[in-house]
């Protein structure tokens, strides 16, 4: 999806074209500011382990679990829907493993076993969530919402209303384990992600996707299959909220059940939007829904490195998050502009739109 | 008629977009009480020059002068703020709303508190009188109307925000002869009251019963502006296309009828029908063959053809496709079939606006294959390539998105689409509606050399006269229901078929049998 | 389709969602015989492990062979309507006691004066009310949350007599267990200079959210930090695994002490990862059953009645009550 790049400068501009561009500078500033708290902020050094240990490896590691259901969200989000399920499917799947767990013996056979449960039963979340959708022909935002109240609800009965523990170093391992000195958890996510995007733009998912988003109608007369394409896409939404979910709770062994992937959707959300995903559907960016994760995982950090307390917490995020979707809308930018070509001579500010 | 001031003059305008030149120092006048329109073929720079009189497009030079003064149009709110009011090519209403909320949509009637619902839907229903639309209740859905009588609500719409210059940008391309006879009434009583009115219109027909004065473009640039009596037809469409008018004449020139082979039809429908949208109709497709649905508006042929692509669900009949029994219930399912089908609202039916070029036109192919299997790039830039030059599709830039194309283009990649799939029947619903006369002539003889080639073609048009000399056989429509089938050649002319339809309700002492039906050309 | 269709579905499915959610919170006892007393339970329902262990408590002891007849009425999802629609039906159905957790403090008056008028006798269990009306229940049995942070202290300020830098993993803002659990243990933590406090974050009561936040603290005072004081267990284990993770041994590097007294707290104390865990008292079944006999009987009760807690500060304390823990 290149445009024709010459040369590092025009790859450069066309980044700085890009939506999640402002997602990016955003990262970079809210490090800064944590820099200039502390100047060894960035600083990464080799732990007792031999695995890399600081700030930016702590927030790859928070970030991939966001990872995860930002790309489902933004595949969903490009057909003109949306899946409010995801935290929900994040504590069925972190349920149903420790459940499973606690009873199995400390092996990676049930490790996997755990991980193969969990695709399954997230899929069939996310299959009721394609099925009320496309079959049915609930609104998305009801289906989904359904299935994020019962979500929970399935959980509480799963593990009986408590916050189960369970042991299993293979799937402990997931989430806090290292490759090459970094956390495997972020590869993996990264792994996940990469593999998306690559099914979707290899394959003709991504057209399909895009073109019922854009004019479900048309599509529809195109020979679009409008069926099977909402129920693959909400599938693969609900599989990646699952691994979310494994990697969230294998990181403390501990499914929460009250708290575990709890509104989680709404940074999903936040994270496509900031990616560049209109919320309208059609045209989708799966790398800029995983700068928005990570700008996410970022803010969370940031939040608790500068110790802003507890009650300006969501204030401070709110604020930070209105100040980047100003940034990317087009009409505040269109405003810099005109100031700037205020300044500038007609000609050059032609040929610039021309460019 | 005097030569008063004009009220907006543009003169000198230049657009240009990444890689074309869009309008190169083109002017245009227009004078209060006049109908003026603006002429070309697709890609002239039509579109572009009412956009940029509305404030959408940005001019990059040049000056717009209104009542004198120049103004900056920044957007479309200033220039309805100077009395601009637009009727677009397309229809463009919130479908969801009434029809009163359409027409008032802005000017709603205000009480103390907040909209007066009730005064504002009876202000609705005295801007519909006037235009002889009394009939409409104002507090219908908009989407329970067809497409035509939308466009009427649109352009009530715009009387309702006190205008002085009115644009209309194919405002009867949708409209049946009835129908345009009452909105040029409207244009007239509103041309007397001073409004100046900018239409354009592609049936020569109209503009010379309707204009006072014409403004031809070509590729973007003025080529004159003309007192319309002063301007024959011939010498017009020279102007318009660069070329002498006798290289027109072959365009009406009727090839010979195509003899069908007796083979088994490739495609037969046994009492196909489906509740509020047609009786039970029998319909035979054959190889090599153009078979016209003829019938006024809202007579049943999208609802046919719609019925034979599976976008809607048959309730009743049978359909043999090869001697097999065919179960047709979805669009893939006749792709998968190979029948194609492009629908008469290109806008919400057909392009997806923000898709590329070839995205566009390899969709359908793609949609068959499913999403598992990619079309391979190289395969998908041979399909471009081969449909863009066939077909003629201008600009010559698969990358750029479609909605930046003008309608003509647009139909032709929609064409591209549809053959793209290789299909066997193919139907086409309005294929050549709101598009220049050009482009018109290039899809119908691409369209009679489709047949040649052994495909199958269902060809519908509201024009009778091109249906007539599209199509070998034709089937009649009237009221939901098939009135007649008549085999094309000497003895079928536009009028024979108006003469059917008039008849058919003679016989009928229940029907209504007001025909009032005029044939446009 | 239509729109009626489509909000028949709408309702369908939501009726669906609505009865999946209530089947995990129903467990009511509509049997009873004549003579037995009838106590109507307006719980919170499904929560933790903090509240399963105490409604089941209340449950296991106002029993039939107690003579009482225990209608168990949990919230709908937290709902504090839910609350007041049960409470409504429990007066109008004229039971003789009304036991009451309520999920939010405020909003109770109109409830409350219904039972006064139809002179139902109403103890409130755990969660007080707002504004505090004393007039308008019997009594409130609670543990004292002030009495708990306090201990939390206390343990503290003589655990670290060289003084240590401190951080305190949060509830969520706002909640009226968090100002409490924050006030008993600043009063006494906060007039002792050697005790430095380095921050306070919530993690929301949550063990996942918890290590994440410690990870973080840990790093921005290069870990800098002696003692954690954590609101309640799931926390307190979170920070174990962020203080493991860091390379530094919890209980030695970092002593960690939390509120709740969990089994899962007890069997980290137990292995010396926590240091010290301060009970807060789930199970006041006694209690409760003390308190309505009397006030059956007519007597006068206290209008606050505290539940004791108990404290674990080594592992061994842990490993003695460990067997016995119900929750």
């Amino acid at each position: 999806m290149s445009a024709n790049a010459h040369g590092p400068f025009e790859a450069l501009k066309g980044l700085v074209r890009r939506q999640y561009f402002w997602g990016i500078v955003a990262i970079a500033l809210l490090l800064l500011v944590n820099l200039a708290k502390d100047p060894g902020y960035l600083a990464v050094s080799v732990g007792s382990s031999g695995n890399l240990v600081g700030n930016v490896i702590d927030i790859l590691r928070a970030a991939a679990p966001i990872i995860l259901i930002s790309v489902g969200m933004c595949l969903v989000v490009a057909t003109r829907g949306i899946d409010l399920s995801v935290g929900s499917v994040m504590v069925v799947a972190g349920a149903v493993s420790m459940e499973f767990l606690k009873g199995a013996p400390d092996t990676v056979g049930s490790g996997l076993a755990a991980i193969g449960l969990v695709v399954v039963v997230s899929a069939a979340l996310g299959a009721v969530n394609g099925m009320l959708v496309s079959v049915v022909g609930l609104q998305p935002f009801i289906s989904t919402l359904v299935i994020m109240l019962a979500g929970r609800g399935l959980a509480k009965v799963i593990t009986g209303g408590q916050n189960t523990t369970a042991t299993n170093e293979m799937f402990r391992w997931t989430a806090n384990g290292h490759v090459l000195g970094l956390p495997a958890v972020f590869l993996l996510a990264l792994l996940l992600a990469v593999a998306m995007g690559l099914l979707v733009r290899r394959s003709a998912l991504g057209l399909m996707l895009e073109a019922l988003g854009m004019d479900a109608k048309a599509a529809r007369l195109a020979g679009v299959n409008r069926r099977a394409l909402l129920f693959t896409v909400y599938i693969l939404s609900g599989v990646l909220a699952g691994f979310a979910g494994v990697f969230a709770t294998a990181s403390v062994m501990t499914v929460d059940v009250s708290r575990t992937g709890y509104q989680l959707e709404l940074d999903a959300i936040l994270a496509v939007v900031i990616g560049g995903t209109s919320l309208a559907g059609g045209k989708f960016n799966i790398t800029g829904a995983v700068i928005g994760a990570i700008l996410i995982a970022t803010l969370d950090k940031t939040v608790v490195f500068l110790g802003v307390s507890s009650s300006a917490t969501p204030a401070f995020k709110a604020v930070v998050i209105v100040a980047l979707c100003l940034l990317q809308s087009e009409r505040v930018r269109r405003a810099f502009r005109k100031r700037r070509s205020a300044v500038a001579v007609r000609p050059a500010e032609r040929e610039k739109v021309a460019a | 008629m005097s030569e008063s001031l004009p009220i907006v003059e543009m003169a000198g305008i230049s657009i240009s977009f990444p890689g074309v030149k869009a309008l190169d120092e083109v002017g245009l006048r227009l004078f209060p009480g006049e109908v003026h329109t603006l002429m070309g073929e697709n890609g002239a720079g039509k579109s572009t020059l009412i956009k940029a009189l509305t404030g959408v497009y940005r001019i990059d030079e040049g000056e717009i002068r209104i009542s004198g003064e120049p103004r900056l149009l920044g957007g479309t709110a200033d220039a309805q703020h100077a009395g601009i009011s637009t009727v677009y090519q397309e229809v463009n209403l919130c479908s969801n709303l009434t029809i009163g909320e359409n027409v008032m949509l802005g000017h709603e009637v205000r009480g103390a508190a907040g909209i007066n619902w009730r005064a504002t839907h009876r202000a609705a229903g005295e801007t519909l009188e006037k235009l002889g639309l009394g009939h409409l209740n104002p507090k219908q859905a908009l989407a329970t109307l067809p497409l035509a009588v939308q466009q009427l609500v649109a352009i009530s719409r715009s009387m309702v925000a006190q205008c002085k210059v009115l644009i209309l940008d194919e405002p009867t391309s949708s409209l049946d002869a009835n129908e345009v006879e009452q909105l040029f009434t409207v244009i007239r009583s509103l041309r007397d009251q001073g409004v100046a009115i900018l239409f354009v219109s592609h049936f020569l027909d109209q503009v010379y019963a309707i204009s006072d004065r014409l403004t031809v473009l070509r590729n973007g640039r003025f080529e004159g502006e003309y007192r319309t009596h002063e301007l024959d037809r011939a010498q017009l469409i020279s102007k318009m296309i660069g070329k002498d008018v006798d290289a027109l004449k072959s365009l009406d020139a009727k090839g010979a009828r195509r003899v069908r082979s007796d083979a088994a039809p490739l495609y037969s429908a046994k009492g196909i029908g489906r509740k509020g949208a047609i009786e039970e109709i029998d319909i035979d497709l054959h190889r090599g063959e153009v078979v016209g649905l003829a019938g006024l508006l809202g007579s049943g042929r999208t609802e046919l053809a719609r019925l034979i692509y599976g976008a809607d669900r048959p309730d009743t009949g049978e359909v043999t496709m090869n001697d097999e029994k065919a179960e047709i219930t979805s669009p893939a399912k006749a792709l998968a079939r190979r029948i194609a089908f492009s629908s008469e609202n290109r806008r919400d039916e057909g392009i997806i606006r923000d898709l590329s070029v070839r995205e566009n036109l390899i969709l359908a192919v793609q949609a068959r294959r499913g999403w598992a299997r990619p079309l391979p790039r190289r395969e998908q830039d041979a399909i471009v390539e081969k449909y863009v030059s066939a077909l003629g599709v201008r600009p010559a830039d698969p990358e750029r998105p479609i909605r930046l194309l003008s309608g003509g283009n647009q139909q032709k990649v929609l064409l591209g689409r549809w053959l793209a799939t290789e299909p066997d029947i193919l139907i086409l619903d309005e294929p050549t509606r709101g598009i220049d006369i050009g482009a018109k002539a290039e899809i119908q003889e691409y369209v009679a050399g489709l047949a040649d080639d052994g495909l199958s073609v269902l060809f519908i048009s509201s024009e009778i006269e091109e249906v007539v000399r599209q199509s070998d056989r034709i089937v009649v429509l009237k009221d939901h229901r098939k009135i007649a089938e008549l085999e094309g050649g000497q003895g079928v002319s536009a009028e024979s078929i108006v003469n059917v339809i008039a008849e058919d309700g003679l016989g009928d002492p229940s029907a209504d049998t007001a025909v009032r039906e005029e044939v446009t050309t | 389709m239509s729109a009626k269709q489509r909000l028949a579905q709408v309702v369908g499915i939501a009726t669906v969602g609505a009865l999946s959610l209530g089947l995990t919170a129903c467990s009511g006892d509509e049997s009873g015989g004549d003579d037995l007393t009838t106590i109507g339970f307006v719980a919170v329902g499904p929560e933790g492990a903090w509240r399963e262990a105490n409604e089941t408590n209340i449950q296991d002891t106002f029993t039939e062979e107690a003579g009482y007849e225990l209608k168990y009425a949990p919230a709908t999802n937290l709902d504090q309507k839910s609350q007041i629609d049960a409470f409504t039906s429990f007066v109008d159905e004229g039971v003789d006691v009304i036991l009451l957790s309520a999920t939010e403090a405020t909003g109770w008056e109109d409830s409350l004066k219904r039972a006064q008028e139809a002179e139902i006798p109403v103890i409130l269990l755990d969660r007080g009310i707002e504004p505090d009306d004393t007039d308008l229940y019997v009594t409130r049995i609670a543990p004292d949350n002030i009495e708990v942070s306090t201990a939390v202290a206390d343990w503290a300020v003589s655990a670290f007599p060289d003084g240590a830098n401190y951080f305190v993993l949060e509830g969520p803002a706002g909640v009226s267990v968090v100002n409490e659990r924050n006030e008993g243990f600043d009063a006494v933590a906060g007039a002792q200079p050697s005790l430095v406090k380095v921050g306070a974050q919530t993690a929301n009561w949550s063990t996942e959210e918890a290590k994440g936040v410690v990870e973080t603290v840990l790093k921005s005072n290069g870990n800098d930090i002696q003692f954690i004081f954590a609101q309640n267990d799931e926390m307190g284990l979170g920070a174990v695994q962020a203080v493991q993770e860091a390379g530094l041994t919890p209980g030695v590097d970092v002593k960690i002490a939390t509120i709740d007294g969990t089994k899962n707290a007890l069997t980290a104390l137990a292995a010396g990862e926590l240091s010290f865990v301060a009970e807060y008292n789930p199970l006041f079944g006694e209690t409760a059953l003390d308190v309505v006999e009397k006030v059956l009987a007519g007597d006068e009760v206290e209008s606050s009645i505290v539940v004791p807690s108990a404290t674990f500060d080594s592992p061994e304390a842990a490993e003695t009550a460990l067997p016995d823990r119900k929750f």
